[in-house]
Parts: C-alpha cells; structure tokens; sequence
C-alpha cells in the first residue's frame, strides 16, 4: 500500500513538473524606480544610452518632449541628471528620437536629438548633433556650413549606419510625411547623403535599425507607416530596398518597435518588428526570404511602442520585451526553435502607462541589465525603472567592441560560442521606437555551458576570435 | 478511484500541454502579410478576383481555402476581419437559373445586395490537398470588353486585352470568379423568405436595388456595379 501511494504521488510529481513552466511564472522584475533622482512627471520619449561626458561610463540619455533631455547617470546607488547645460536640455525643442555614435572619427560618440513639432510634413526647429568639446556641448548643425542640409521634416527614429565600414557613422533619419535622411561627414561639413545613397524616399517613418542583416556590411531595415517597410542592402555603401523580395514589405500593416534578434539561436541577426494595432512579427530568414514564426501569443495586435531584445536574468536566452501605450506591457522568453513563451508580468506590466521608449544597460556594473521605461506623449508620467529578479549565482559575459578610432562599434555583431549554442547580438546602432540600447553584447550564462568564444564580426565584415577563460566580466576587444 | 483520478490527471496535462505547443494556422495574417503580392500596385478596389486566384493556387486543403474564402470581400476587395458574420443569401445558378443560397462574408451590407443582384453562381470542382471539391463561386460576365470599364479598378488585374487574363485571375466558362459562396446549396422557399424579409437582404437590398447608379454612395459606390452590370 505504501509503495503503491508513493508511485501514485510520484506520478504525480512528475506530471506537476512537466506542466509548471507552462502555468506559473514567479514576478520576473523587481521595481527600482526608487534609484531614479528627481523622477517628476513629464512627457518622455526616446532613451539612448551612451557615454556623455566621456568617463567611460554609459548614461541613460532620456529624451524630452517639451521637457529637458535627460542624462542619467548611475552615482552612489542612484541615477541622477549629470546635463546642465542648455543646448543639451533644450526644453523649448519636442525631442522623440536619439542615438548616438562616433560621426567625425573622434572616438567619442556624438549624440543626434530629432526633434519633431509636426506630427508630419514640415517642422518649424531642426535636430540638433551634439559634440562635447572641451566639456562644452555644441549642436554641430548651429555652425553656419553646416546649416544647408538641415532636417526640417517631421520625424521618428534615427540609427547610426557605418555604410563603408571604415569607422565613419551616418545617421539615418526616419522621417515622417517627407524624405528619409542619411547625414554624414564630408570634406568637415555634415551633408545629407540620402539622394546618393537611394534613401531619400517619403514613407511614414517609425523605426530604424541596422546591422549585418543581409550582409557582411551594415544594412538596414527600417519599419514605415502607411507604406511598406525597407530592407535596404547594403552594395558597397549605396543601398537597394528588398523588402518585397524579402517579404518583410508588410504594407499594410503599421510600423513600430524593431530589433535585431538571433531567434533561432543560429548565429545570425534576424529581425523582430512590431506593428501598431497589428501582426507582431518575428521574421527569420530561410531559403532568402524572411518568414514570420512569430506564434499566436506573440503577434497578437496591440499598441505597440518599443521592442526590446535582451537577456534580462542572465539564463542565457534572449528575452522580449514589448513596450505598448496605455496597454500592459507583455514579456516572452524566446525558447529553443524560435518558440515564444509568455512569461506573464506583475511588475513592469504598467497596464495605465503610457510607454514611449524604453532602453536597457547594465547601468550599475553589476553583469544584471536595468530597464528603462520612458513615457509622456498624451499624459506626463514619471520614468520607470526595472530589474530582473534573479539568483545571483547566475554568470555573465559582457562584450564591447570597440573600433579602430576608440568608439563603441555600433553595428558590429557579436557571436558567443559554445558547447551549446552559436548567440549572435548586434551592437546597437538604433531600435526599438526612438531608442538605442548600450553598445555591449550581453549575454547570460546557460547552465552546464561551456568552450566559451566570442566572433566580433566589425562593420567592414572582418571577424576576430577570442577565447573566453572566465566569465562574469566585460571584455573590451579593439579592432585591429 | 486512484485509478481514475490518475486518468483525469494524465488527460488534464496532456491537453495544457498540447494547448500550450498547438498552434492555429493564422489565414488573416498571411494575407495582410502577402497583400503586396496580391495586389502589386496596392490597387485593391473589386479585388475579389484577385484574392480567390491568390487562393486558389495555394496548395491547401479544403478547409483552408474556405477559410482564406472568408476573409475579403467578393465586391470590394476589402479584408473582412477574422470575426465577421457572413450574410445568408441567394444568388442566381448561371447553368440552371435556379436560386442557391449559402453565406457570402462582406465588408459591408450594400455588398450582399451588389453581389446577389450582379453576380451569378458556377458550380466549380478543384483537387485540394486532401482530395477533390466541389462548391459554388461568385461570378461576373467578362468585364474586359466593357467601353466603361471603371477607371478606379486596375484593368491590367484582370484583363489581357479583351480576354479574362487567366495568368492573374481565376475564369469559368469565360466569366471571372470573384469569390466563394459559402455552404451554397438549392434554396429551399424558407430560405429564400428569409432572405427575402430580412432586414438587410429583403429591405434595404430592395432600397438599394431600386437607386440610380449615380445617387449610391455607400459600399463601393458604383464602381463594383460598373464592373459587374
């Protein structure tokens, strides 16, 4: 009899452990929104994240629509607002759209704002592409031979494009109601490209990324309203839409948060675009053609704002995060095979905010990455901030390409190695809705893993190997 | 009784489980996701056609292609959302003369009494994955001869010179198929009085059916009607 019961609970125990993982999920994030100094209502928009004062410490770098641009600092405990001068601030501009990235080959990266006060068509103030010099910021467009190509549409997102691989950034502007933009550097005077280059089309931009989609130079997908979606390749700096060839177009569908994401855990980039009010997509490219293998709890229509692709609690799988305006926010884990879990949200669902932007960073060095949610647009709300709960048993590894001038390698893709797996991670040039993510590969440590090596494949296709012999560190490479 | 609770048990995960792994086909979303491919130019006005060739030379079940059937609109070329109500109605047997009823899905309601007054049914047989079907298509005469063809509607869809362009659209008996009449069968009289003295199919049809062309302006207007008439 008593054999007979403890095979029975057995049994039993066994069934419970198959069927858990599918029924409940411990609350993922821990709320620290307490770190955040001086956290007032206001109105957000997009989040960058990169080094401002030229520390070697990443900020937080928190758009203002109507309100101060924000650089949150990480500082004894806490993030605090390091911006205090004026051009930086510019609260009398509606800035929505940020990233940054190394334009004139200093090493250091230069911060664009796209300012939009229109929601489409022409815009009365410009965007500004902050430079620190001599610990003085200056908007690179206010010196006089730059003010021919100024941008004076309506716009979203922007991304920063290494087109020839030679360490040199143009910024792809996405802009709305009129053309596309692409600025660069030349003969010391920022020229807009986009004509040159076949970019200078008129869509309703929204979201912009760029990485080694197609090929061993950086491409660019960038997801339109109100018109079909680019895929523009890369040929030797000059590029050509095959979106329709791709069949990523998706005309009818409304474009917003994107990103870059190895979600078959193949070694490539594939690419996750939301749509508002539509199909969610997660497009991986097979037989040259992207097919969507998003499932049905993934895709399903929701207002989507941002879209982020990370590793929050450092299990080793990539984990989506789905940032919708005054709708709870959703979370999915992305499994073995491209399979989609739910994992559902207590903490961090914000079902009454009204979410703009959001961007992760490991902000206080302590291998966990933080997330931060920007939101405003019809409501002024405060920042959030978020935390995985996780053991902090769990190991990480951190990879920063830097290239041959000294900046963040925005573009370059990074692939960990393993006994069991071959992760591929983009060093961000630009994603979500308005955002940009920090420049490092982060990745979690699955268990049992082993044989560590990293590919940092640069933006001009060459790749460089390293051997990993611990973990639980960030490991700068240098291009050659 | 342990025995059965274990049963229950075994039964209760195994389904959870294969919830949690199975995986409906999603139709609406592979069409909004191949639109560009269905309409080339994005011209999507009277795309019924357009739609059931893009269907029908999937290799797909029955099911499947009856699902596809119900997601536009045989008039307009509208997608209809994946929850829409079909309407009951009857349309006249080309072949017979003879009234067959059956569900048509539209985007709206003056469609239901464009396509019962403007089109005609074919019975029509197609070898799908899991076998051969037979059933009933909407159609319309030849539009590729028409001096008023509508300007709105991209001619180029459907027609190559004065022929039905059998490489874009679907054709019978020298008339363009326009779309799937769902479960359609011989009316019985009930059926066609319900059709009769319902609401949208009896009343406001006969309303509609009774305006001059020029004074619609609801639904797609006239241009369907130019197409079809």
């Amino acid at each position: 009899m008593k054999t007979e019961l403890y095979n029975f609970f057995k049994k039993i125990i066994f069934l419970s452990v198959l069927i858990i993982p599918n029924i409940v999920n411990a609350d993922f994030f821990e709320d620290i929104t307490a770190k955040i100094s001086d956290n007032p209502k206001r109105l957000s928009y997009g989040i960058s994240v990169a080094d401002i004062d030229q520390n070697g410490k990443y900020e937080f770098i928190v758009t203002g629509f109507g309100y101060p641009n924000l650089a949150l600092s990480y500082e004894n405990g806490k993030l605090i607002n390091i911006a205090n001068q004026n051009i930086f601030l510019d609260e009398s501009r509606k800035t929505i759209g940020v990233a940054a990235c190394d334009v004139d080959r200093d090493g250091y990266e230069e911060i664009y704002f796209l300012n939009t006060d229109t929601y489409s068509g022409t815009k009365k103030h410009s965007d500004r592409l902050i430079d620190l010099v001599e610990s003085k910021f200056l908007d690179m467009f206010e010196i006089k031979k730059n003010k021919e190509d100024l941008n004076l549409t309506a716009g979203r997102s922007v991304a920063c494009v290494d087109r020839k691989g030679d360490g040199k950034y143009g910024i792809y502007v996405s802009n709305y109601g009129g053309p596309t933009r692409f600025y660069e550097i030349e003969n010391k005077k920022i020229k807009d490209k986009s004509v040159n280059l076949n970019l200078d089309k008129v869509t309703g931009g929204r979201a912009v990324v760029s990485g080694h989609i197609l090929t061993d130079r950086s491409d660019i997908f960038a997801a339109n309203e109100r018109g079909a979606n680019f895929l523009l390749k890369n040929n030797n700096g000059v590029f050509e839409d095959l979106a329709f060839n791709y069949r990523v177009d998706d005309v009818i569908q409304n474009g917003r948060g994107t990103a870059l994401s190895d979600i078959l855990y193949r070694g490539r980039l594939d690419i996750i675009s939301g749509n508002w009010q539509g199909y969610h997509r997660a497009y991986v490219l097979k037989d040259n053609q992207f097919k969507d293998i998003g499932n049905s709890k993934f895709d399903k229509p929701s207002r989507i704002r941002t879209i982020i692709s990370a590793d929050f609690d450092n299990d080793g799988y990539d984990e989506v995060f789905m940032n919708n305006i005054a709708e709870p926010n959703k979370l999915f884990k992305i499994r073995e095979n491209g399979k989609f879990e739910e994992i559902k949200l207590e903490t961090g669902l914000e079902a009454d905010g009204y979410g703009t932007g959001a961007a992760v960073a490991d902000i206080d060095n302590d291998g966990i990455l933080e997330l931060l949610v920007s939101r405003g647009e019809s409501k002024e709300q405060p920042l959030t901030l978020y935390k995985a709960k996780i053991d902090k048993q769990t190991k990480y590894l951190r990879i920063k390409p830097i290239n041959k001038f000294g900046a963040p390698a925005r573009g370059a893709t990074v692939t960990l190695l393993s006994n069991q797996r071959k992760h591929s991670k983009t060093i961000d040039s630009g994603s979500g809705y308005l955002c940009q993510m920090e420049p490092v590969a982060h990745y979690g440590i699955r268990k049992n893993e082993k044989d560590f090596r990293v590919e940092v494949k640069w933006t001009n296709g060459s790749k460089d190997i390293i051997k990993i012999n611990s973990l639980n560190q960030t490991i700068i490479v240098n291009q050659k | 009784m342990k025995g059965n609770l274990l049963k229950f048990l075994v039964i209760f995960f195994v389904l959870i489980q294969f919830d949690s792994i199975s995986e409906e086909k999603n139709y609406h979303k592979e069409l909004i996701a191949d639109w560009s491919r269905i309409f080339p130019d994005q011209n999507r006005n009277a795309g019924g056609p357009m739609f059931f060739k893009y269907i029908i030379d999937k290799e797909i079940t029955y099911k499947d292609f009856k699902e596809f059937n119900k997601l536009y609109c045989a008039v307009s070329g509208s997608l209809i959302d994946p929850n829409a109500e079909p309407d009951f109605i009857y349309a006249k047997e080309s072949k017979t003369g003879e009234k067959i009823c059956g569900s048509y899905y539209k985007c709206c309601i003056p469609c239901s009494c464009d396509i019962m007054k403007y089109s005609e049914v074919e019975k029509m047989k197609h070898k799908f994955l899991d076998g051969l079907k037979e059933f009933y298509v909407f159609t319309i005469r030849n539009p590729c001869n028409k001096k008023d063809f509508p300007n709105r509607v991209n001619k180029n869809y459907f027609c190559d010179g004065e022929n039905i362009n059998d490489d874009q659209v679907y054709s019978l008996n020298d008339k363009l198929v326009i779309g799937l009449l769902h479960e359609g069968e011989n009316c019985k009289k009930n059926d066609i009085d319900f059709v009769n003295s319902h609401q949208v199919t009896g009343r406001f049809c006969e309303l509609r059916n009774n305006t001059p062309l020029e004074n619609l302006k609801t639904g797609m207007g006239d241009i369907f009607i130019k197409l079809a008439r």
